[in-house]
């Protein structure tokens, strides 16, 4: 019994130890710089940035783009959860695979695919209209601000459409169906039943998307930057960039501004879906109301395909055919395709070497964060002491803190101020996938517990085991399959993290990422293509075991 | 008020038939109750009367409007039926208030608001719930959840009311004193129900009539006493109440257990191997002698009866004898079995 107790509080004390001294500590160290100047409070930091015309415009353009995108992606996801989730329309269930598989696109990725499509001197779509249409110029130009608005919207919409269907699913269709007796027609009840319960949820979506959209660091640069639009992420790169010590404090300010903006977002959004209780309690389940959409069966299957192709089909068969082009300016016909670009690719010991860097940091972050989630899971849902669940809201605010803002804060903190110096080296690297990446594995996992009965474990320690023992026989088999997803909950996006490596890594750590985003800028866009491909080959493993594993229900 | 009619429905959901030849009047003022286990089309039947579901074939009448015909490929939505309907969920809406709960049907009606206020008051104090009106339907229990439901669905005076396994997300004591409340609203406003469920029990006591149904087929269609006393078929008697099976075989106007010589009437023209049914409570259990001979194996103790099994030839019988001495009879004791109101089935 005595045993039981201590090697359970040594474990769990230890791992909030570990979340305060690296997600909380590193978080305050950089609010105090950006606020306390010469020893003293004040906010000469923030009113320097802000005076500078070029912060300010950063400032409002992101704003302005994430508003946008939140709603447009909206507008345009509302009705595609509805087509997909309540109508007859056919072949739903692959459409809705295609509508969240952008979610697992890198977003830079996405960006290097648009920047070859509708980049105005010989972005693919561009030649087609142009010569579709026999114009002189292109008719689009992906370098603007509307460019930048339209490669967001598209890639982080997905947050919006999985938060609106799930809502759409979980609500109980006989309160539709009373609406409809009360004499209600189906327009009627849309407005009066269904928009008013899920509004929540809309909104709640919305803010993702918007948040997702402010932070996003990869796809600002790559399409915005050769534009002069700049946002404050990557205005924040820039100050890091200069080096000195002016440029850090300038970007700290940037960064509080930031994350301030984030969460306050996140916890407007938390209080509005729980100011109402719309938990109703739903019978026997009955089948949703599926609309039969008679003659608009097939345009509806049209639409849908339309901006699945836009979406997920178009930029990706771009990344790949320019991968295997030989000669990026002759035409594209069979003879000028091959598999002659992947050769110096593969051979590169210098690209293989980043290549494999992001595999050992991705796996030792998912190991290491697995272990650590399945403790603060733990904590939250199997135990009853007091502020059981401060470890897991730890987690949510490095979760929700904007990567670029986690990557700023381990600089300042870790770099030999306070003790521990891993400048450069690869754990600072591990450290901030740790912070961003655990919240997802920590939420599968927690539910997987919450499954597993408390008289399971009881029963183990009847029969003699120790804690640590009953875990590894009796809880860990049980949420096996919630563990494995979570590893590779942490795994995939800290293998193609892009914005924090950017930051941290050193001469010999970088990553594929890192390799990707300078090959894209030194405008070789041949090798950031086959780069890609080997990108999203290994993405579209992970998701494949991925779901296997959780037998669909977990997916990036 | 409203005559309900439904000639000939039929529901196919790919080659599955849920509902098989439905035929139905339910009279004007009428309470008629669809019972059977779960799956077995009741709640499908329902759904084609609401109009949510659209019957394959066979025409269905509230009133006087055919709401739905496969013949004449007519079909009203639910929104022009005439109708008020309170569903398992309760369905009561989250984001409006009670008030606003049940005077929906009347804002859709365009009912002018100090009316619509009016009837709305009027229908809460029906159902017990005048104070409640500026609540949030979160704030109340289930049972009341269920009332300002029911409110909704008569405020409107519709011809038909329609239940859908109302009270099956409600507590036991609740149910029952709901049971009551149901009844007593339908006698003040006179409105035809057709009431789903799969408690037997709750269909005796409520309906004037019982729609039985197994497999998407009607098996019978009668006053609760009718289907209790005198069930149509083998699936009617072994659904309502407890029964005896044993294998008999019919002998021109009698019915013989089989491997003795006691018969039964064969009620039923049954010709060759019967089934012999009876209840537990229809059999006297004595010591001393009897038609049927057995053997007592156990007995369990109910509170207000004895509930025994008697071992007789290859069957073990149940009988229920109320307010007996549950030491009297020992276990392994001979003992003589008389059946009464004994029922006769083809096998």
């Amino acid at each position: 019994m005595l045993s039981r107790i201590n090697s359970k509080t040594i474990v769990i004390s230890l791992s909030v130890l570990l979340l305060l001294y690296f997600v909380i500590f590193p978080m305050g160290i950089l609010l105090f710089d950006s606020v306390v100047k010469d020893g003293a409070i004040n906010f000469e930091n923030y009113r320097n940035v802000y005076s500078a015309d070029v912060n300010w415009k950063a400032l409002t353009n992101t704003v302005e783009l994430s508003l946008m995108v939140m709603i447009a992606s909206v507008i345009i996801t509302f009705p595609l959860a509805w087509l997909v989730g309540r109508t007859d329309m056919p072949g739903k269930k692959g459409f809705r695979t295609l509508l969240v598989s952008s979610y697992m696109i890198p977003p830079y990725v996405g960006a290097i695919a648009w920047v070859q499509l509708l980049n105005p001197s010989v972005g693919y779509l561009n030649n087609i209209f142009k010569w579709m249409f026999g114009l002189e110029t292109a008719p689009f130009d992906i370098y603007t601000f509307w460019g930048l608005a339209w490669v967001l919207m598209l890639f982080y919409s997905p947050f919006a459409f999985i938060t609106i269907s799930r809502a759409m699913e979980k609500m109980d269709p006989t309160l539709e169906e009373a609406a409809r007796v009360s004499g209600a027609s189906p327009m009627r009840t849309v407005l009066d039943v269904t928009l008013p319960l899920m509004a929540p949820s809309i909104l709640a979506g919305g803010l993702l998307v918007f948040i997702a959209a402010g932070s996003c660091f990869g796809i600002p640069s790559i399409v915005g930057m050769p534009g002069n639009i700049e946002v404050m992420t990557t205005r924040i790169v820039t100050y890091i960039y200069m080096g000195d010590d002016a440029g850090v404090r300038d970007s700290t300010a940037l960064a509080a501004s930031l994350m301030f903006i984030a969460n306050f977002l996140l916890m407007g959004m938390t209080w509005m879906m729980g100011r109402k209780d719309y938990t109703t309690i739903s019978g026997k389940s009955t089948r949703p109301n599926i609309v039969e959409l008679g003659k608009w069966k097939w345009p509806a299957v049209f639409a849908v395909s339309l901006y699945g192709a836009i979406a997920v089909v178009i930029p990706l068969a771009s990344i790949v055919l320019t991968s295997f082009l030989k000669s990026m300016s002759k035409p594209i016909e069979w003879s000028n395709i091959g598999i002659e670009p992947w050769i110096p690719v593969i051979t590169s010991a210098q690209y293989m070497e980043s290549v494999w860097n992001s595999v050992v940091y991705g796996v030792i972050a998912a190991t290491i964060g697995t272990l650590l989630s399945l403790f603060v899971a733990y904590l939250a849902v199997k135990t009853q002491f007091k502020g059981r669940s401060i470890p897991d809201l730890l987690v949510v605010i490095g979760g929700s803190t904007p990567s670029i803002v986690i990557a700023l804060a381990l600089i300042i903190t870790f770099s030999g101020n306070f003790g521990l110096n891993m400048y450069s080296t690869m754990w600072i690297i591990i450290v901030s996938y740790l912070v961003k990446y655990m919240t997802m594995s920590v939420r599968t996992i927690a539910a997987a517990l919450s499954q597993v009965h408390i008289s399971l474990e009881e029963a183990a320690l009847n029969s003699g085991a120790n804690w640590l023992r009953c875990c590894k026989d009796i809880i860990i088999p049980l949420v096996a399959p919630s563990v494995i997803a979570g590893w590779f909950l942490i795994f995939m996006p800290s293998f193609y993290e892009l914005t924090m490596s950017l930051l941290l890594y050193g001469s010999d750590t970088k990553t594929i990422g890192v390799l990707l985003y300078e090959l894209q800028t030194y405008a070789d866009t041949q090798n950031a293509s086959v780069l890609s491909v080997i990108i999203l080959m290994i993405v579209l493993i992970g998701n494949l075991i991925l779901n296997k594993v959780s037998k669909g229900n977990v997916g990036i | 008020m409203s005559e309900v009619r439904i000639e000939h429905v039929f529901k196919r959901f790919g080659s599955v038939t849920a509902v098989n030849d439905f035929n139905l009047v339910v009279k004007d003022g009428e309470f008629v109750s669809i019972l059977g286990p779960s799956g077995c089309g009741k709640t499908t039947t329902l759904r084609m009367i609401a109009g949510f579901e659209r019957a394959t074939e066979g025409e269905i009448y509230i009133g006087e409007q055919c709401v739905s015909s496969s013949l004449k490929g007519s079909f009203a939505p639910p929104e022009k039926r005439d109708i008020g309907m309170v569903f398992q969920s309760y369905a009561v809406w989250p984001h409006m208030t009670v008030a606003e709960n049940v005077g929906y049907p009347l804002k859709i009606q365009k009912v002018e608001k100090s009316e619509r206020e009016r009837r709305v008051q009027e229908m809460l104090e029906l159902v017990h719930l005048g104070e409640y009106g500026k609540r949030y339907p979160n704030q109340l229990s289930g049972g009341q959840q269920q009332r300002v439901a029911l409110a909704r669905a008569l405020v409107a005076q519709p011809g038909l009311l329609l239940l859908d396994e109302p009270l099956s997300n409600l507590d036991a004591k609740l149910r029952e004193s709901m049971r009551f409340e149901i009844l007593e609203i339908q006698k003040k406003t006179g409105i035809t129900v057709v009431y789903v469920t799969h408690d037997q029990s709750e269909a005796m006591a409520m309906s004037d009539r019982v729609v039985v149904m197994s497999m998407g087929v009607v098996q019978q269609i009668g006053a609760p006493h009718e289907i209790y006393t005198q069930p149509a078929n083998k699936m009617v008697a072994d659904f309502i109440g407890l029964v005896n099976f044993m294998d008999g075989e019919a002998k021109g106007d009698r019915v013989f257990l089989k491997g003795t010589n006691v018969s039964f009437p064969n009620t039923n023209n049954i010709v060759g191997e019967a089934t012999v049914a009876v209840r537990p409570e229809n059999i006297t259990m004595s010591l001393n002698g009897g038609q049927i001979e057995g053997q007592l194996t156990h007995r369990f103790y109910l509170g207000d009866a004895i509930d025994y099994r008697v071992q007789v030839g290859e069957h073990i019988v149940r009988v229920i004898v109320k307010g007996a001495d549950i030491d009297a009879i020992p276990d392994g004791s001979k003992v003589y079995l008389d059946f009464d109101r004994v029922m006769t089935f083809e096998k």
